[in-house]
């Protein structure tokens, strides 16, 4: 207290510095104010036609994924056709906010027209925006659905043109050499036919994309399954998933813009393109969509479609630009499928994936559009130098296109086709011969077919001659060549024989004699029976005919040239038989024919011993046996009755002697008569031919008297004959039952008649007996008309004539005659043992016969039944 | 009556030299007697003196500054407090899409899913404290300034209350910072602080420091002068 301090002068303070603080909240304060109400964002209102899927302050305003407004509130229109949204959007917004600028509902959608807005699903709708141009403008009307294009800011967005989908979706990969440069954003119908799919290339690989670049789609995996193995091809694992799309970079300069179009491919090698040719066939066999164009094994291009045509065929094909200049107007086509044989397998592969079409570049310029025929086989290239023949054959050998030709058995040339001759007659094979082998062929050559197995099995043995296997498979043709210098020239035709044994028979006969035969059967005889001379081979039967007009047989056949000098005037054919045995009473002949002529027949050539005047027609008469051909047999035709016994083979006989044969009998169709075929022996032919000669059957005939035609009993009946006297020759007889009762009565003996009233014990044959002589006989007997008597013809031998005349009493001699009286006891009467059995007729004779009391044969004599004692007593001399 | 008697304690404490205030009524202040408290160390110092004696700091027997100071502070935590109604407090992400929430918008979400007591707490805790803190300091420092009318009484009961609950102003930024921690999921489900929440926990300083920096002797100068009734 002592000391008083200066009192402490402290000015009061107006405002403290703490006011600063706040000011500077306030400041604050007024600035976020200021920026809240400058940020608080613009309100516009959008119409939409609906509510769906828009929440109050849910529901964004999306730019390119960035929010810049949101929905504030949703009215109902006036006309209650829609809603207004109004959405409060980012005041930087504010520049976008014009005339053409869209907005849309961004929702997860698929419909046909396009999937969209798959990040949706997650984050929620949302409305996009798309600024455009215009004035400002606060009122909006939505889209329906997104526009194609979404503004890009970097990168550029290409329209794709696609008439189908795919498996394309919304953020497929859009490929460039399988690096993945953008995307697919969206695709959408367009109209009915098209979609367009936007797609999307980041900027970095905008440089990429050029005016004329090519976009394909690369969807899915591409598997190429070949016999060289499996190849998966795809662009990446995701295209398998999603799709995709890849595109090559063009070669123009000038970079594609936004928005550009471009059609896409469904493939690379369709995007990539090339050159369309025409390819006519005359079918599709082999072809189909897709089938390779090939060069040298490198596939070009591909058949891209087929369609029928008027008269074939026509396919569009696609060659790969880069082999575009193979193709010219002069470049052949061909089809070459897999070859499959044993002599080489070519192709295999081709079993699975099909034909392919090969390519030969022309050389030509090549012009705007070009056709081509697909020939059915590769072209030759040394067609020009190759030697071009024709062989023609019979028959088809088996050969078959592409088989060779052979010279001792090396290939020389090869078969291109096998075809009918234009008549049908033939069978022509174009061969080719290589270059190097023409001198081979000359004129006169000719082919033999190879056969793969030949088994020669032959009286001689069994030979077994194989080939190899491609003979077996193809078969193939083996030039025989000629001795001639002579070359063939192009296109000139040669025969193909089945064998060289044919051949040469071809070649023999075209130097034998040949002559034909007429046979009245087809007796056994085959193409190449042999005809002997002296049981050596001659010759051989060529061909056998039928000759419907006369329903006989012909018989060509061709004898050795050498052997030509045998055919003479008199000779003459005879078929032979396996075996003859010629079995008669007077012993057993046989004859054994040569063992190949008995098992296909042959034929025989004789000659006559004497040189006849017949026509050579008679001599080129087929004989049935030696015989007959060495007399010269004549044949006739002979109807017998239905009844008659008679077989083939048996005799025609005159008086006893042979005369001729029977060829063969066969029973009428009409079944009352026989028809036979007969032979006359050539030295008798001519008189028994006589068309007044009388045929008859002659069988045994057994009686008391004996036996008639005993030789029957053993060969049969046989067929008699009477020698005619006419002028007239015919070859058609008709056989009797019975010869006529005089018919082996000899010309010169007495002919008479005998009446009686009862036959008795009398037969044809009954004896003449004077003085117990038998001087002739009963040649028949007949019942007068008039049922009163009966006559009996008879004859007396030649040599016993003058025995008899009118003056002759004849009495039946027949059986015993026993008297037996009391006082003159008993008296037996027989001429002969053999009247006794078979019965007889006695005669008398008083006068000596001259020539006014011949017998003649109309002379009716009475026959008496009892000898007179007179008649005992006439003993005239008589002379002859 | 605690006051007085630590008033009367304070007395009774004080060195002899005082002794002859001990008739002096109770409502005699120390700078009357030429006291005063180091504001800092508590010791008593004479009024005369410019500085502590023990501390040095420096002494002043009123700081008349401290209601510019306080009204200052008010006037910021205020504008602040406005700040923090009007702007989010919070921005919540959830499933990508950004939420803004006001402290109100907040409640009302509590209050439309249901949870009242929830509600009710951070009402208390974000709106009606903050404004009552402003409100009730507000009205000290107007009666400080102004001289209002207000029952000492009151004003006692009101300046122990505002002291007390202000505290629990916190609860707000707490539930932010917690939720903001736990709540951290990337794009499916994020909480961060919007600017509100600065602006609220400066609301929260400002007003304590605004309650902390007032010279209550002022105010008690105030309560002395006048002829309280009660």
């Amino acid at each position: 207290m002592t000391q008083i301090e200066s009192p402490k002068v402290v000015k009061k303070k107006l405002f403290s510095p703490i006011w600063l603080l706040p000011v500077v909240a306030l400041i604050l304060g007024a600035w976020l104010g200021v920026k809240s109400i400058k940020e608080s964002g613009i309100e516009i209102m959008i119409h939409f036609p609906s509510a769906a899927g828009i929440d109050i302050g849910k529901t964004l305003v999306k730019y390119q994924g960035l929010t810049v407004g949101k929905v504030s509130d949703i009215g109902i229109d006036d006309d209650l056709k829609g809603v207004n949204v109004k959405v409060i959007m980012d005041y930087r917004a504010d520049p976008f906010l014009n005339q053409n600028t869209l907005f849309w509902l961004v929702k997860p959608k698929a419909s046909i027209t396009g999937v969209e807005g798959l990040d949706t699903l997650f984050s929620g709708n949302y409305i996009a925006i798309q600024p455009g141009e215009g004035r400002s403008t606060t009122e909006f009307e939505a889209q329906r659905e997104a526009p194609a294009i979404l503004p890009g800011s970097e990168g550029i967005m290409v329209e794709l043109k696609a008439p189908k989908l795919g498996s394309i979706d919304v953020g497929s990969p859009v490929f460039f050499r399988q690096v993945p440069v953008g995307s697919v954003v969206s695709y959408r119908l367009d109209g009915k036919k098209q979609i367009i799919i936007s797609a999307f290339v980041q900027e970095q690989y905008t440089h990429l994309v050029h005016k004329d670049s090519r976009f394909w789609n690369v969807s899915g995996l591409k598997i190429d399954a070949s016999l060289s193995g499996v190849k998966i091809n795809t662009e990446s694992i995701a295209s398998i998933l999603a799709g995709g799309i890849s595109f090559d970079s063009g070669s123009e300069t000038e970079l594609a813009k936004n928005g550009d179009s471009y059609p896409l491919f469904h493939d690379e090698q369709s995007a990539i393109g090339g050159i369309n040719v025409t390819l006519t066939a005359a079918n599709a066999d082999d072809i189909s969509e897709g089938t390779a164009l090939e060069y040298r094994g490198i596939k070009i291009g591909q058949v891209d479609s087929k369609q029928l045509t008027d008269d074939g065929v026509q396919f569009t094909a696609q060659v790969n630009h880069k082999y575009k200049d193979l193709i010219t107007p002069d470049s052949r086509f061909w089809l070459s499928g897999a070859e499959l044989s044993l002599k080489a397998m070519k192709n295999i592969g081709r079993l699975v994936t099909g034909s392919v079409i090969s390519v030969l570049p022309g050389s030509q310029i090549a012009t705007e559009s070009m056709q081509f025929e697909i020939a059915p086989q590769a072209p030759d290239l040394l067609t020009a130098d190759k030697l071009a023949l024709t062989v023609e054959a019979n028959t088809h050998t088996g050969v078959s296109n592409g088989a060779q030709v052979r010279y001792k058995q090396l290939p020389i040339g090869q078969i291109i086709n096998v075809n009918l001759s234009e008549d049908f007659a033939k069978v022509e094979y174009q061969i080719e011969i290589l270059p190097e082998f023409t001198r081979l062929v000359t004129q006169g050559s000719f082919f033999v077919p190879e056969s793969a197995l030949a088994i020669n099995a032959s009286l001689d043995g069994v030979s077994v001659a194989t080939r190899d296997l491609t003979t077996m498979l193809e078969g193939a043709i083996s030039l025989v060549p000629a001795k001639s210098k002579t070359l063939v020239t192009a296109n000139d035709t040669l025969t193909l024989y089945e064998s060289i044994e044919a051949a040469k028979s071809m070649f023999a006969k075209q130097q034998m004699r040949t002559m034909t035969l007429t046979s009245i059967d087809g007796a056994d005889l085959a193409e190449g029976s042999p005809i002997y001379y002296k049981k050596m081979q001659i010759g051989a039967v060529s061909k056998v005919n039928w000759q419907a007009e006369t329903d006989k047989f012909t018989v060509d056949i061709s004898i050795d040239k050498k052997f030509t000098p045998l055919i003479k005037p008199n000779t003459v054919f005879w078929r032979n038989n396996a075996v003859a045995i010629n079995a008669s009473l007077a012993g057993v002949d046989i004859d054994v024919a040569p063992l190949k002529g008995a098992i296909n027949g042959s034929i025989t050539l004789g000659h006559l011993n004497t040189e006849l005047a017949n026509d050579t027609q008679a001599n080129l008469r087929l004989y049935d046996s030696q015989a007959l051909a060495l007399m010269q047999a004549k044949v006739i035709d002979l109807i017998l009755p239905v009844s008659a016994k008679i077989t083939a083979n048996a005799a025609i006989r005159y008086q006893g002697h042979q005369i001729g044969e029977i060829s063969q009998v066969k029973l009428d169709p009409t079944l009352t008569t026989l028809n036979a075929k007969a032979y006359l022996y050539g030295d008798y032919a001519e008189r028994f031919s006589r068309d007044d000669s009388e045929f008859f059957i002659v069988e045994a005939q057994i009686s008391l008297a004996g036996i008639q035609a005993p030789d029957t009993l053993l060969t049969g009946p046989y067929i008699g004959v009477i020698p005619g006297n006419n002028t007239f020759t015919t070859n058609q007889f008709t056989a009797l039952n019975h010869a006529r009762l005089d018919a082996n009565v000899p010309a010169d003996a007495v002919r008479f008649q005998l009446v009686d009233n009862q036959l008795g014990s009398i037969k044809v044959g009954t004896p003449l007996f004077f003085r117990g002589i038998n001087i002739g006989q009963i040649d028949g007997y007949q019942l007068a008309d008039s049922g009163i008597d009966i006559t009996l013809y008879a004859h007396v031998e030649t040599q016993y004539r003058h025995l008899v005349n009118q003056s002759s009493q004849f009495w039946d001699a027949s059986g015993i005659k026993l008297d037996v009286g009391l006082f003159s006891g008993a008296q037996l009467e027989a001429q002969s043992l053999e009247t006794i059995l078979a019965g007889g007729i006695a005669i008398a004779t008083r006068d000596v016969t001259n020539d006014s009391n011949r017998l003649s044969a109309n002379d009716r004599i009475k026959l008496q039944h009892k000898m007179l004692p007179e008649w005992a007593e006439w003993q005239p001399v008589q002379a002859r | 009556m605690t006051t007085k008697h630590t008033t009367e304690d304070i007395i009774s404490n004080l060195p002899p030299v005082l002794s002859h205030t001990d008739a002096a009524p109770v409502h005699i202040q120390g700078n009357q007697m030429g006291l005063c408290l180091c504001p800092v160390c508590k010791k008593l110092n004479r009024t005369t003196n410019s500085n502590c004696r023990r501390c040095y700091s420096k002494l002043a027997t009123r700081n008349y500054a401290s209601v510019q100071q306080s009204w200052a502070l008010l006037v910021t935590a205020t504008i602040l407090l406005v700040l923090a109604n009007v702007y989010p407090i919070t921005l919540l992400t959830n499933r990508g899409v950004v939420t803004n929430d006001t402290i109100f918008s907040g409640i009302s979400h509590l209050v439309q899913t249901g949870m009242f007591p929830i509600a009710i707490i951070v009402f208390t805790a974000s709106i009606l404290v903050p404004w009552l803190k402003i409100f009730g300091l507000a009205t000290y420092l107007a009666a400080i300034s102004f001289n209002l009318p207000i029952s000492k009484r009151k004003l006692m009961v009101g300046f122990h209350v505002i002291e007390w609950i202000g505290r629990w102003s916190m609860l707000d930024l707490f539930v932010i910072s917690l939720t903001v921690a736990l709540v951290n999921m990337g794009q499916l489900l994020d909480a961060k602080p919007a600017p509100a929440a600065t602006a609220f926990a400066l609301v929260i300083l400002l007003t304590q420091l605004a309650a902390k920096v007032l010279d209550t002797r002022l105010l008690w100068d105030r309560l002395e002068k006048t002829h309280d009734t009660n």
